[in-house]
């Protein structure tokens, strides 16, 4: 454990070294980053300062939801969500031999190889948009506090799981950038409050793609809208992240190299 | 003779390879706009041997280069014996260990330096990737600082360790990737191209630095196509082709495999003609007088050629030189049946 905090540590502190190397890059890269997340949601202030709304959601409520997205974004794609492009380039390279050169675990280190500083951007707009989320809304109260950090747990899990899934899939589908616009696809739906799409649509997102587990129900739980009875979230996070980590091994066998 | 030499010194096989084979599937289309089109539907895959059914053993300490013909299977026996790809059949002992099987334990071991790949890393000085791998190796700080400075010192890097590697010379990168290589002090290095464009004057450091680390019991496993290097580096050479070994031998030992075969540089007071006894080929032909030939003396000796040539044309100069070593290699690559 101490030979991964060790290796987390000088991982943050080169990476924030190359980033410094082009300080103005980073800043715009930041800038940019917190600009493209805050977009979702002034669409939805918009929406609701034109006067029509979320069924069943006030302005804050809706809010609440985006920004739990956005926060979950901002600690999940700094750490593990850089390693899709690493393994998207390194695998088309062949440079994908490197990390198995080191002796640690080859996710861990693609991991580490991914970890992008610039990311923390999103933190940054998911906290500001969190404040102001929760100006709006009752008070919580210790419970549903709890119930919401157990449930973030479980966001950031599911969001680590979608980039095994995603890191795994380019081992055989080699080269393929559309992994990122699937990933938006898909996740778009989460930025929304469950309640306004059909059951049927409740349901997927909920048991097949567990997109609502990553914002909606972290959200409902701090507005009080959920029981204890939402935690069995965690068990399918766990699940899922099992899958992917079963997944990407599986898919890690793909690898084939590039020609010498 | 090697392998004697070598057990008498008391040192152990470090690398034992048993019948080992890779095969890729490979996608195959024609060029033509229908068949990329079909390929859209279905893709014809076929079946490439990279290695076939290859087998040695590699002393501790030895220095080996393997050759071979861009596509012959050496970077994919390289990455087979450094754990990066699993073979599809046989075996391969190094160190005691199976490389991927005992991947973590076993990289732990080896260092490996690609003149193509590089681990540092592009926009920060050479020390800050230095430090990442101590950490990723967990390097105590004492043995770090230790290695660092010799290895700084050995190969007089250290003005250019604070500057951001996008600003390094070639030959100061390549210096700082062997730093990388051999900074948990391996027992094994993989050198896949290390002096691949590099000037004279920084091969021959980076060729300097490999030996004394030999000296130290370090073994060394090369693929080049700088034939000069292996000369100078290597003490063994496994020639690999169509994924086979086709030679496996000291440098000297694939020299005499050429049997009598010289070089001559003659200029002649007479026009030589193309009609020449058996044994000798003309290579190159400067102008009207002067002309390079190869001899085979097991055919026709030296002292026979000299004579009969000389009675002939009238010899005005001549010297005589061991065919180079890019003429044997490029006869084990194409196959011909002059070598024994």
């Amino acid at each position: 454990m101490r030979g991964i905090i060790t290796c987390w540590a000088a991982v943050i502190r080169t990476k924030l070294a190359e980033q410094m190397a082009y300080r103005s890059h980073f800043a715009l890269s930041v800038l940019l980053l917190i600009v493209g997340d805050l977009v979702a949601p002034l669409v939805t202030l918009l929406v609701y300062r034109a006067g029509a709304s979320f069924p069943g959601w006030s302005l804050h409520e809706a809010l609440l939801v985006q920004a739990v997205f956005v926060l979950a974004k901002g600690v999940a794609f700094p750490f593990f969500f850089g390693m899709v492009g690493t393994t998207l380039s390194q695998v088309r390279e062949g440079t994908f031999d490197l990390l198995l050169l080191r002796p640690r675990p080859v996710m861990f280190m693609s991991m580490l190889g991914g970890f992008d500083p610039e990311d923390f951007g999103r933190l940054l707009s998911g906290a500001v948009l969190f404040g102001y989320a929760l100006s709006g809304i009752v008070a919580p109260d210790w419970q549903s506090w709890l119930q919401f950090s157990l449930l973030f747990i479980a966001s950031i899990t599911i969001l680590c799981s979608v980039s095994l899934f995603l890191s795994g899939i380019l081992f055989r589908w080699v080269g393929s950038s559309r992994v990122f616009d699937i990933f938006d696809a898909v996740t778009s739906f989460g930025m929304y409050p469950g309640t306004i799409f059909s059951k049927a649509m409740q349901n997927i997102l909920t048991y097949v793609l567990p997109i609502g587990l990553i914002a909606f129900v972290p959200a409902s739980a701090l507005l009080g809208k959920s029981g204890w009875g939402s935690l069995w979230a965690l068990a399918s996070a766990a699940l899922l992240l099992l899958l992917g980590i079963l997944f990407w091994n599986r898919m890690l066998r793909n690898y084939t190299s590039a020609g010498g | 003779m090697l392998r004697r030499i070598n057990r008498k010194c008391g040192v152990y096989t470090l690398i034992d390879v048993k019948n080992l084979t890779r095969t890729f599937m490979i996608h195959e289309r024609g060029h033509t706009l229908s068949e990329v089109i079909r390929t859209l539907v279905h893709r014809p895959m076929k079946e490439v041997r990279a290695v076939d059914d290859i087998s040695f053993t590699i002393e501790q300490g030895e220095m080996v280069a393997f050759l071979g013909p861009n596509g012959a299977g050496k970077s994919t026996t390289l990455k087979m014996l450094s754990g990066v790809l699993h073979p599809t059949s046989g075996e391969i002992k190094s160190m005691g260990l199976v490389p991927w099987k005992q991947r973590r334990e076993y990289v732990r071991k080896i260092g490996a330096v690609f003149g193509q790949k590089s681990q540092l890393l592009w926009d920060i000085p050479p020390s800050d990737a230095f430090y990442l791998n101590k950490a990723i190796y967990g390097v105590p700080d004492k043995e770090y600082k230790e290695t660092l400075d010799e290895l700084v010192e050995l190969l007089q890097v250290g003005d250019v360790m604070r500057k951001p590697t996008r600003q390094l010379s070639l030959g100061e990168r390549m210096k700082c990737e062997f730093i990388m290589a051999m900074l948990h002090r391996p027992e094994l290095v993989f050198l896949d191209e290390p002096t691949i464009g590099l000037d004279m004057i920084a091969k021959e450091n980076i060729r300097s630095f490999i030996r004394s680390m030999n000296q130290k019991k370090v073994t060394f496993i090369l693929t080049t196509h700088d034939l000069d290097e292996v000369e100078l580096l290597a003490e063994r050479v496994m020639v690999i082709n169509h994924g086979r070994i086709v030679v496996d031998d000291a440098l000297s030992g694939i020299r005499s495999r050429l049997g009598g075969k010289k070089k001559v540089k003659i200029t002649t007071e007479k026009t030589v003609n193309e009609g020449l006894p058996p044994g000798l080929l003309i290579t190159e032909r400067m102008n009207l007088l002067e002309l390079e030939l190869e001899i085979d003396t097991a055919i026709l000796p030296l002292k026979t050629f000299i004579s009969q040539f000389n009675e002939t044309y009238g010899i005005i100069d001549m010297a005589i030189e061991e065919l180079p070593i890019e003429a044997i290699i490029k006869q084990l690559y194409t196959g011909e049946s002059s070598i024994s």
